[in-house]
């Protein structure tokens, strides 16, 4: 090829933008998914599906909850008024309650006769006696200064049956009304709730909604003075995923100085760092695209890991580079460190192999997107960088500085038996330092702040919603089966409440009776006849007109012959939140919620649960469950993956000597990272563990190269320099991640920087290049 | 609304009547009064499910500065007493039921105006209603419109008609439906024999009365 300098870097040129534009494109075509439950492994428990079906898209995960604060109550009173207006009509929420509609107008006009099925009647609610007595109260209520809110109720509800069933659907501990609307004990809060109709780990349709919503309350407080503050596992993502984005860009923007920098001052060149980045692009882009292509949806983890992860083929073009000199051709030069770049990239692209047979998809997407992305940086590494690279002016093994650090290092020791004396010390600081080993909880997995939580506590305690760690369930065929299943449960909860084992328990059907229960409420209704020689003779002592209840006798005689209200027919109402929150309707199945609070005695609710066939479920143990599963899934993924690693090191190598020169640094980092961090009292979690596979794979390769250094003093000089750059850039790039707010990026920086610094003099004692043996062994 | 207004005329007290120059200020000092005090009422309840408008008779009584009690004692016996945040409603041959005043917002809406009335603190009154006096101290009314949105949801003024330092009837406008009187003290003991519903419209007019 004969290529002037200015094409090469045209061409380079060329091809980044290439990859930038094909990265716009691949950005607006794939679809990444935030959704919590690809990256889990599938559940096994009932408890498990339970709770990932409540984390994906149970309406529990759909509900923000809304506090406005900061303006008088009268102001936020009507605040939230307008603010609710103004979200009703909107088509992405799917209730919007502050407590106006609650009592009267919680149930919708159509649904009005069902209020006699709803709730229990007693056997003479419609006797003339009855009746009599309850018209003469309403003659009073007209008559008190309430009259006003009353008279219209009365002609088609002289019972005010309607305020009896409102009252019994009340949650038991609804927030306080001040002017018609929510707030908060102390009365400085008003509070809303919103359900979205996304799931609430859908990022980007929850960012949506939490943008309208405040929006829409920014131009209704205008200048008021009062602030919106908003909870719930929809906003906590929006907020985490916006906390993390906007970190992450600036650490990204410090790096992409700081590598560009640094890839000049070592290479003196302004065309180094354009080549430099050209593999991780194309690496990234490809990896992309594989996932894109082999999968539904990408998974947003599997970006963010993925990226992580593949920061080790930003090393690939360092290693070429640094072995560049005058009088040797680009091409010859990588094709003499094509086999141990290839050991090490083959042999990490093997043990990524063992995350596809993991079982779980956001594992599987990781896999896929990693060993594409390696392949692709090396194969461009390989057989593209090459004819772009100047022929080089300078050589680094020239340099004295260079030199004379190899020379310091070829005095340094070979430890042995001390290694043994370290590892030995990390295992034990391992197993023996105090706490948990493994963060099993959750919620930490996508860390919200704990301030952030206790305020949802708080504000979940004020708006009356349960605790959710405890939870009966009873299973039916359908709706209307595990609807009757749980009101059979109802006395022994009953009993429970009484001896004070529980508190107070909610089902579905307390809102929503199973349709038994309403055929059997609609024959306790008298027919019209009776109806109305009771209500003629009831009215015939008082004032009213004889006519006035015209409206009563049409309601009950509708609520005698409707069909039985089903769930479907509360959609859009407030009642839909409650029956929707506590009935979960699955396809050829459907479960029956209890929630539960203030559990006393967990042992008798759960022996009481049994008895009539449901099942007190730990929603905590659960999700704990759930966690550990994943992890021991990952970590016998990693075990096999280590096997594999060995294998393919030790077929390229052929020798068990080398073998163990090689991975020894990589397997006693791993144990000194993890010593630390257990020494420093931190609970791993998964982003601990991936950022532990980063570090080994970057063992991996500073072994392979310390190892299998070249023959000549000038290769060995060569092959420090690149080693040198390597590392530098790595522990500039994590470091910065440790210094991070987020704990997520803090776990992986932190890790990685650690592994690196433990990798890097390990490597240099244990692996680099032996001198004097391999000398011996050639004689 | 009404509640709380009538509840002023348990500050009913004779006291010099001013030659002319009426205001708001000088209507609310005739009607500051010490605790205890009471008055009778009698109240018009028209509505086209009755036959005729109900007609209620009983007292206001105010035993001390924080309770205010309305006891009907014809056609039927209620005694619903407000202290504390809470209302206790009281009839023949119930248990009495007590609920906390902020469920029902008229009557929360009326205690915060009520301590300001009582107190004869206009500065709060009139945060919540524009005042505006008209007749003479013979014969004065004073109109109240709320401001907060709340409330015009529920009343759309109130009319105190008086003479001196005599609170006779409250005018209610709800925000729906038919004006709504209650008669007090002087007016309603001449209520006491008069049937006719027009008589009583009538009456709550003070200067009719005479």
């Amino acid at each position: 090829m004969k290529l002037t300098s200015a094409h090469r870097i045209g061409l380079a040129i060329v091809w980044l933008l290439l990859l930038g534009v094909l990265g716009m494109w691949i950005s607006g075509r794939i679809q990444v998914s935030g959704d919590l439950r690809k990256f889990m492994p599938d559940a096994r428990t009932p408890a498990q599906k339970l709770l990932l079906d409540e984390l994906g898209e149970g309406p529990g995960a759909r509900l923000l909850l809304v506090a406005l604060s900061g303006a008088t109550p009268e102001q936020l009173a009507q605040q939230s008024r307008a603010l609710r207006e103004a979200l009703a009509v909107d088509k992405q929420f799917e209730l919007v309650a502050n407590g106006e509609q609650a009592g009267l107008e919680a149930f919708p006009e159509r649904l009005l006769p069902y209020r006699y099925l709803i709730d229990a009647l007693p056997a003479d609610a419609f006797s003339s006696t009855n009746l009599g007595e309850e018209l003469q109260a309403r003659l009073q209520d007209l008559g008190s200064p309430a009259g006003g809110l009353i008279e219209p109720l009365l002609p088609s509800d002289p019972t005010l049956q309607v305020l009896r069933v409102a009252e019994a659907l009340q949650p038991a501990n609804a927030p306080q009304r001040i002017d018609d609307v929510w707030f908060d004990r102390g009365g400085k809060q008003a509070l809303l709730l919103v359900q979205t109709h996304a799931a609430g780990f859908d990022p980007g349709a929850q960012q949506l909604a939490v943008d309208t919503i405040n929006s829409q309350f920014a131009s209704i407080a205008a200048d008021s003075g009062s602030h919106i503050e908003l909870s719930g596992p929809g906003a906590f993502s929006v907020k985490i995923g916006n906390r993390t984005a906007s970190e992450a860009s600036m650490i990204g923007t410090l790096d992409t100085i700081g590598m560009i920098l640094l890839l000049w001052f070592a290479y003196r060149s302004w065309k180094m760092p354009i080549l430099g980045f050209l593999p991780l692009a194309s690496a990234g882009l490809a990896g992309l695209c594989a996932v894109a292509l082999g999968f539904d949806g990408v998974h947003g983890i599997t970006i963010a890991f993925g990226f992580t992860l593949i920061g080790v083929v930003q090393d690939y073009p360092i290693h070429f580079f640094s072995h560049q000199r005058p009088g040797r051709s680009a091409w010859d030069n990588v094709r003499a460190l094509w086999p141990t770049l290839g050991t090490g990239v083959i042999a990490t692209c093997i043990a990524y192999l063992t995350f596809l047979f993991s079982g779980v998809d956001g594992l599987k997407q990781l896999s896929v997107f990693t060993i594409t992305a390696l392949a692709t940086a090396a194969l461009a590494t390989r057989y593209l960088l090459p004819g772009l690279i100047d022929p080089a002016t300078r050589d680094f093994a020239d340099s004295a500085r260079l030199a004379r650090l190899w020379q310091h290092t070829q005095r340094l020791p070979r430890p042995r038996w001390s290694l043994a004396a370290l590892a030995a010390l990390a295992v034990a600081v391992m197993l023996l330092a105090p706490g948990a080993f493994w963060q099993n909880d959750l919620g930490r997995l996508t860390p919200v702040d704990p301030q952030d939580l206790l305020r949802d506590a708080q504000l979940r305690s004020e708006l009356g919603a349960p605790d959710v760690r405890y939870l009966i369930t009873v299973r039916g065929k359908d709706a209307q089966a595990a609807l009757a299943a749980s009101e059979r449960l109802r006395s022994a909860l009953d009993a429970l409440v009484v001896n004070g084992e529980l508190e107070r328990y909610d089902m579905a059907a307390r809102y929503l009776p199973s349709a038994a229960t309403q055929h059997l409420r609609q024959q306790q209704l008298p027919d019209e006849p009776a109806l109305r020689a009771a209500l003629a003779i009831a009215v015939a002592g008082t004032p009213f007109v004889d006519d006035a209840f015209e409206p009563f006798v049409n309601d009950v005689m509708q609520a005698r012959s409707a069909p039985a209200l089903q769930p479907a027919d509360l959609q859009g109402t407030p009642l839909a939140t409650a029956v929707d929150g506590l009935l979960v309707q699955g396809e050829d199945h459907a479960i029956a919620l209890v929630s539960l609070s203030g559990l006393n005695d967990v042992a008798a609710v759960a022996s009481t649960a049994r008895l009539h066939g449901a099942e007190l479920l730990d929603m905590k143990q659960a999700s704990e469950s759930l966690v550990a599963d994943y992890r021991s899934r990952v970590l016998v993924a990693l075990a096999v993956a280590v096997l594999l690693l060995a294998l393919t090191v030790g077929l390229a190598l052929r020798s068990p000597r080398r073998v163990l020169r090689v991975l020894l640094p990589m397997i006693l980092t791993t144990l000194l990272v993890l010593a630390v961090l257990r020494g420093l009292g931190v609970e791993l979690n998964l982003f601990h563990l991936i950022g532990l596979i980063l570090a080994a794979g970057l063992g991996l390769d500073y072994g392979l190269f310390f190892e299998h250094a070249g023959d000549s003093h000038a290769d060995q000089l060569r092959t420090l320099h690149g080693l040198l750059v390597c590392s530098v850039m790595t522990l500039l790039v994590f470091s910065l991640l440790g210094l991070s707010s987020i704990p997520v990026l803090r776990a992986i920086g932190s890790t990685v920087a650690l592994g690196v610094v433990c990798n890097f003099v390990l490597a240099l004692l244990i692996s680099r290049h032996p001198t004097q043996e391999v000398s011996n062994a050639g004689a | 609304m009404r509640l709380l207004l009538t509840l002023l005329t348990g500050l009913l007290l004779t006291s010099p009547a001013l030659a002319d120059g009426i205001d708001a200020a000088w209507i609310l000092r005739q009607l500051a009064q010490p605790a205890p005090s009471q008055t009778d009422f009698v109240e018009l309840r028209g509505s086209a499910l009755l036959k005729e408008p109900l007609r209620v008779e009983g007292q206001y009584r105010r035993p001390d500065v924080g309770t205010l009690v309305r006891e009907v004692r014809a056609p039927y016996a209620e005694t619903t007493t407000i202290a504390n945040g809470q209302v206790s409603i009281a009839r023949a041959g119930k248990p009495s039921r007590v609920f906390a005043l902020q469920r029902v917002p008229e009557l929360a809406d009326l205690q915060a105006s009520f301590g300001a009335m009582l107190a004869g603190d206009l500065g709060a009154l009139e945060q919540n209603y524009r005042l505006q006096a008209s007749g003479s101290a013979q014969r004065w009314q004073l109109q109240l419109t709320p401001k907060a949105e709340a409330l015009t949801r529920r009343v759309r003024a109130v009319t105190l008609h008086g003479q001196n330092a005599e609170l006779r009837c409250i005018e209610t406008q709800p925000a729906k439906g038919d004006v709504q009187r209650t008669l007090l003290g002087g007016a309603a003991s001449a209520a006491a024999s008069v049937r006719q519903a027009a008589a009583l419209n009538g009456l709550c007019d003070a200067g009719a009365a005479r």
